[in-house]
């Protein structure tokens, strides 16, 4: 029972402060393009240099099919928010070290800076997907109703990022190895999700692999809604989000168990 | 009426011996000793009334610091309790919210919220601040800008803005020029006229005489004095002389 109490006092606390979520996040973003010519328009050119090399690589040198789409666009729907996700997990590895003189200083719930690093990078995503207007155009894609499906799918992958931000910033800040296993997990993550290349192209006898990756369950899932004008596949969607949300309590309790030691160990 | 409390408070810190995996896995199972411990506060036991401040005296790595940590909630006691009725304010090292490519207009706003203003009232207090400061002229200026005691100057500014039930001060007295001190130095004393409790740590016992009316004197982490100011300076006097 009292558990229970600390925690509501905790979401108390938590929203009281929430002022201080939205300034990081700002924080976040005002920094980081300020000495730039180009400024936030980093975060359009950056996704769509990318496309335009892997797209040349992997559909005019390697030739992987991606049936009745181009592959710029088939990628583009899975490249956009794998990049999302990818680089919360980085930015969270930071979010509590590159914080030390704060945390070492005044009190504050801890997880807003895990937080406001993630609403940096969902600010970042919403402008990203500017790239896709001019190619959906010129391609004419059609969209149906169902593209509406990825507000939940896209609420799932949220949950997902956020669970994994917490356990990755906290371990980072004892044992600053993780930021460099992190670089290297998902680079792999990369390659096993598929973001690339249609899952059919995957050899049929490794794919049961992907079931234990929910983020090649919500790739799918956007391109089923946007490009297939399907509704998602309930079944794996549902496995995907409650493994997200189980992984999201076990990471907050993780969490604020360690949060008393942040400011001894930074 | 209690305004801080402290009951068998004690402070170990495990000093982790090896920083990375590559240090740590071989150590854990080569049964070495992973972790050091250091006492950095041992059973204290003390409490201040509200309407009055504490002065904390002792060498370095006496455990000032450390108590002033534990007072704001930054750190927990490793045994013992702490109890602080009031919202505490610290000033332990000032700007330590400031970004530098932020400027000084959006650095206030943002080191308002980590204080936990709210934004209405700092949108209030805004004015406040900057005529504090006097730096009215670079408040759209990015702080990287600044002189270091433009930067203090901002800093204190913003963390005096609101009276705080509890003010914690750890040497940061030398704000600026001695006109900018003797300002910070009168709005202290104007909180504590109001109500404010101000625990400050500090090596000049000249200062607690100033603006305290209990002495907390420690030594290797162990209290070795806790009373009146007239009491305490002699004893710390008489301890260092």
């Amino acid at each position: 029972m009292s558990k229970l109490k600390k925690l509501l006092a905790n979401f108390k606390l938590f929203f009281s402060y929430r002022e201080l979520l939205f300034n990081m996040a700002r924080r976040e973003i005002t920094q980081r393009y300020k000495q730039s010519a180009l400024g936030y328009a980093w975060v359009i050119l950056n996704p769509l240099f990318q496309l335009l090399v892997m797209t040349f690589v992997f559909s005019t040198i390697f030739k992987i099919s991606s049936f009745s789409v181009p592959y710029i666009i088939f990628l583009m729907v899975g490249l956009l928010p794998w990049n999302f996700f990818a680089q919360s997990l980085g930015s969270s590895s930071n979010a509590l070290v590159g914080n030390a003189n704060l945390i070492t200083k005044i009190y504050f719930p801890r997880e807003i800076l895990v937080y406001g690093t993630i609403i940096a990078k969902i600010v970042d995503f919403l402008y990203s997907c500017i790239v896709l207007i001019p190619f959906f155009i010129y391609f004419q894609v059609i969209l149906t109703w169902q593209v509406l499906w990825i507000i939940p799918i896209f609420i799932i992958q949220l949950i997902l990022t956020a669970a994994l931000s917490l356990i990755i910033s906290s371990f980072n800040l004892f044992y600053r190895d993780i930021q460099y296993l992190l670089t290297l997990i998902i680079s792999l993550w990369f390659y096993l999700t598929p973001v690339l290349y249609p899952i059919e192209q995957f050899p049929a006898k490794y794919r049961f692999i992907f079931i234990f990756n929910p983020m090649s369950v919500l790739i799918n899932a956007y391109r089923q809604v946007v490009l297939g004008g399907l509704p998602p596949n309930l079944n794996s969607l549902g496995i995907a989000a409650i493994t997200s949300v189980v992984l999201y309590i076990f990471a907050y309790l993780l969490f604020k168990k360690l949060e008393g030691q942040f400011a001894d160990y930074v | 009426m209690i305004i801080i409390k402290a009951e068998n408070l004690s402070k170990i810190y495990n000093l982790q011996r090896q920083k990375t995996f590559k240090e740590f896995i071989p150590a854990l199972f080569g049964g070495q000793k992973t972790k050091n411990k250091f006492n950095a506060l041992s059973y204290l036991n003390f409490e201040i009334n509200r309407r009055e401040s504490l002065g904390i005296l002792g060498k370095n790595g006496s455990g000032k610091s450390t108590l002033l940590k534990i007072i704001a909630g930054v750190t927990k006691p490793s045994d013992g309790r702490i109890t602080v009725n009031g919202k505490v304010a610290p000033l332990i090292e000032l700007g330590a919210g400031f970004h530098p490519e932020l400027t000084g207009r959006e650095n206030v706003f943002l080191n308002g919220s980590i204080l936990g203003i709210k934004r209405v009232n700092m949108e209030k207090l805004y004015p406040s601040i900057v005529e504090f400061s006097e730096l009215t002229e670079f408040m759209d200026q990015p702080v990287k800008h600044y002189s270091s005691g433009m930067y203090m100057r901002l800093a204190f500014s913003v963390a005096v803005a609101e009276k705080p039930d509890i003010l914690l001060v750890d040497e940061i007295l030398a704000v600026g020029d001695i006109k900018f001190q003797e300002k910070c130095l009168k709005r202290i004393k104007e909180f504590q006229s109001q109500g404010s409790t101000l625990i400050l740590v500090t090596h000049s016992p000249g200062q607690i005489e100033q603006y305290c009316q209990k002495v907390l004197i420690l030594d290797k982490s162990k209290k070795t004095f806790f009373g009146s100011v007239k009491e305490g300076v002699e004893k710390y006097n008489l301890l260092t002389s």
